[in-house]
C-alpha cells in the first residue's frame, strides 16, 4: 500500500513522502486514487490528441474516414436489410430504415471503439507503465476521449442525413426536428460510462490473456448482430424481449431508436435499464481494473 | 496507486528515501503466450498453470540521504531495475516498506511516452503530462528541455523516428532532469549520448546534488559511478552484499566478477 503525507501549504496533493507499503488484491483507498485520477485529468486528454494525430498524420483522408467507414457500412448494412430481408417492403419508408441503421450504428462504434481501443490500452503503453507511477485508468480514459473524438464528428453528419433526408421522402415517418431529441446528450453520456466500463474490462483483462483483443474482433461483431442496430426494438415481442435486456448495450440502442426514430419519450423501464447496466459496467470494470492495476507491471 | 494522508512523518529529516526491510517477489508464467485459448485448453487437460516465483529483492534496508548520488551495481538479474521500480511506486513490495520523501523523476525505459511518428516537440509535452507536470509548467520549462537536449537545428520539431539513439537518448534525459525532481532515477539510460552529452548530464547532476537533490542510478559502467556517485549499492541475486564508498563497492564489485579493473566494465559509453 501506498500512503501520502500531509502536503505543505500552498501544494496541490502531489505527495511530498510517500509510503509503499506491501497490498492486497483489493481496492486502494479510493478518494486518494480519484484524486490524483482527476488530477492528471489532463494527460489522458493529450495522450488521445496526439495518439489521433499520429493515427493520421500519413493518412490523406485523415479524420474524413472516421465518418465515411461507419457510413460506407451503414449503406452496405442498408442494402443487405432492404433487398435481402426485404424490410422496405413491410410498410416502413426506406430511408426510416438507413436512418435507424445509421444512428444506431454510429453509437454502437462509438461503444465498440471504447472496448477496441481501450482494450489494447495497457499492453499499448507498457513502457509507461513500467516508467511512471500513476493512475493506470487514465489509459483506458484515454481511448475513452479518443473514441468520443471519433464519434463527434458522425453526429452532424447523421444530423443532415435525418432532416435532408425525412424532408425529401415523402414515405417518411421521421420527426424531424422535437422536443425528445434534447434526451440525446443523456444517451452519449450513458453510452460513454459504459464504453469506459467496458474498456477497463477489456483492458485489464488484455493484460492477461493477450488474445483477448483478437477475441472481440468476432465477439464484437456477434454482438453487433444481437443489438437493435440491423432490427429495430419493436421487431421482437414476447419473452424473446430479453434479448434486448440481458444486452448491455440493449436498452441504450433502444432508447437511441424510440429518441431519433419515433421521435418519441423513451419508457422509463429503458431508462432504468440503460442507466443499471452503464453503472454495472462501470463499477465491474473499475473494480476489476483498479483492484489489479499493480500487477499490471509485471505481466506486460 | 493507493496514497493515504499521515499527520504525522515517518522518515527522519534528511533522508530522501528510507527503505525497510524491503523483499520484492513477483510471478511470472512459464508459459511462452498468456492466451485465452492455452488457458482453456489447459483447463480441458486438468493441468494447473505453470508459475515461477521470482525473488527479485530480499531483505533489503537502505538509508539514503538528501543531496546523495548512489550507484547500484550487479549482474543482470540481480533485482536493480526492480528496486528501482519500487521506489519510484510502480511495483509495490512484497514484505517491508519505503519512504520515500520527495518528488520523484524518473527514466527507467528509454522513450518512455515517446511516439516516433510524432515530433520531438509533441513527445517533450507528452513525456512530460506523463510524469505529472501540468501543461502551464510544461510550456514554461520547453525552452529548457529543448536546449538541453541540444538537438541538430530543427529536429524538435521532424517526427522521432528520423532522430538517431543518441538524439532520442538526450532528450529523455532532458525532460527528466527538467521536472525539477528531489529525487532522479535512472536506469541505464545514459549511455547513449556522446562524450560532450555525457559530461553535460554529469554536470547536470552534479548541480541538482548541490540542490540537495538525490539521484540514484542503475549502470554498468563502473567508471560513471566512481565518477559521480558518493555510495554505491552491490546487488547480487536480490541482496545487497554491499552498501558504501564507491570506490570501495564497485572494487569489491570488480573483484568479484574477477575480471580485472581494466576491463570492460569501466569503458563508460
Amino acid at each position: 500500500m501506498t500512503r501520502e503525507m500531509k502536503p505543505s501549504k500552498g501544494e496541490s496533493f502531489v505527495p511530498l513522502i510517500q509510503v509503499f507499503e506491501p497490498h492486497k488484491a483489493s481496492l486502494p483507498p479510493m478518494g486518494p486514487y480519484l484524486r490524483e485520477f482527476w488530477r492528471r485529468r489532463r494527460f489522458a486528454f493529450e495522450l488521445a490528441r496526439f495518439t489521433d494525430k499520429a493515427e493520421h498524420l500519413n493518412s490523406p483522408l485523415g479524420a474524413v474516414w472516421l465518418v465515411l467507414n461507419p457510413l460506407l457500412l451503414a449503406i452496405i448494412y442498408f442494402m443487405l436489410v432492404t433487398i435481402i430481408g426485404g424490410r422496405a417492403s413491410a410498410g416502413s419508408s426506406p430511408f426510416d430504415v438507413l436512418a435507424h441503421i445509421l444512428v444506431a450504428l454510429f453509437t454502437w462504434y462509438f461503444a465498440q471503439n471504447c472496448m477496441t481501443f481501450g482494450g489494447a490500452s495497457v499492453t499499448a503503453g507498457g513502457k509507461l507503465i513500467l516508467n511512471q507511477a500513476f493512475p493506470r485508468a487514465l489509459l483506458p480514459l484515454s481511448s475513452l476521449i479518443g473514441a468520443f473524438q471519433k464519434f463527434i464528428p458522425t453526429l452532424p453528419v447523421y444530423f443532415i442525413i435525418f432532416l435532408v433526408g425525412g424532408a425529401l421522402d415523402s414515405k417518411s415517418k421521421l420527426p424531424g426536428l422535437n422536443w425528445h431529441l434534447l434526451w440525446v446528450p443523456v444517451i452519449i453520456g450513458l453510452v460513454a460510462i459504459s464504453g469506459f466500463g467496458l474498456a477497463l474490462l477489456f483492458a485489464t483483462m488484455n493484460v492477461y490473456f493477450r488474445d483477448t483483443s483478437k477475441l472481440m474482433t468476432y465477439g464484437a461483431r456477434m454482438w453487433l448482430y444481437l443489438s437493435p442496430v440491423l432490427w429495430v426494438p419493436e421487431m421482437i415481442n414476447g419473452w424473446h424481449q430479453i434479448i434486448i435486456w440481458i444486452n448491455p448495450l440493449g436498452p441504450i440502442l433502444s432508447i437511441t431508436h424510440v429518441v431519433w426514430i419515433k421521435g418519441e419519450n423513451p419508457s422509463w423501464t429503458l431508462w432504468v435499464g440503460a442507466s443499471s447496466w452503464a453503472l454495472a459496467l462501470l463499477l465491474a470494470g473499475g473494480y476489476f481494473f483498479i483492484s489489479r492495476e499493480r500487477d499490471f507491471a509485471v505481466r506486460i | 496507486m493507493t496514497l493515504r494522508y499521515v499527520s504525522s512523518p515517518e522518515i527522519p529529516e534528511g533522508l530522501a528515501v528510507r527503505i525497510e526491510e524491503l523483499s520484492l517477489r513477483y510471478k511470472i508464467n512459464v508459459e511462452s503466450k498468456m492466451t485465452l485459448k492455452n488457458a482453456i485448453m489447459r483447463a480441458g487437460r486438468g493441468e494447473k498453470r505453470q508459475i515461477r516465483t521470482i525473488e527479485a529483492v530480499k531483505n533489503l534496508s537502505l538509508d539514503i540521504p538528501h543531496g546523495t548520488v548512489v550507484g547500484v551495481v550487479g549482474a543482470n538479474g540481480a533485482g536493480k531495475s526492480t528496486l528501482m521500480r519500487a521506489i519510484a511506486g510502480i511495483l509495490p513490495p512484497t514484505e517491508g516498506r519505503i519512504i520515500v520523501n520527495g518528488k520523484v523523476s524518473t527514466l527507467l525505459a528509454l522513450g518512455v511516452g515517446f511516439n516516433g511518428t510524432l515530433s520531438g516537440r509533441d513527445n517533450i509535452i507528452l513525456g512530460g503530462l506523463a510524469a505529472g507536470l501540468e501543461r502551464k509548467e510544461l510550456e514554461e520549462r520547453f525552452d529548457d528541455i529543448a536546449s538541453f537536449a541540444d538537438l541538430p537545428n530543427g529536429f524538435i520539431d521532424m517526427p522521432m523516428r528520423t532522430y538517431s539513439a543518441g538524439m532520442y537518448g538526450r532528450l529523455a534525459f532532458s525532460v527528466a532532469v527538467n521536472m525539477t525532481p528531489d529525487i532522479l532515477l535512472i536506469d541505464e539510460a545514459l549511455s547513449t549520448g556522446d562524450a560532450a552529452f555525457k559530461e553535460k548530464s554529469f554536470e547536470k547532476m552534479r548541480e541538482l546534488c548541490l540542490e540537495a537533490r538525490t539521484i540514484i542510478i542503475v549502470s554498468h559502467a563502473l567508471g560513471t559511478l566512481k565518477e559521480l556517485c558518493t555510495k554505491t549499492l552491490w546487488l547480487h541475486q536480490g541482496k545487497a552484499l554491499a552498501f558504501g564508498d564507491s570506490t570501495e563497492v564497485t572494487d569489491k564489485y570488480l573483484e568479484f566478477l574477477n575480471v580485472g579493473k581494466v576491463s570492460a566494465a569501466l569503458e563508460d559509453f
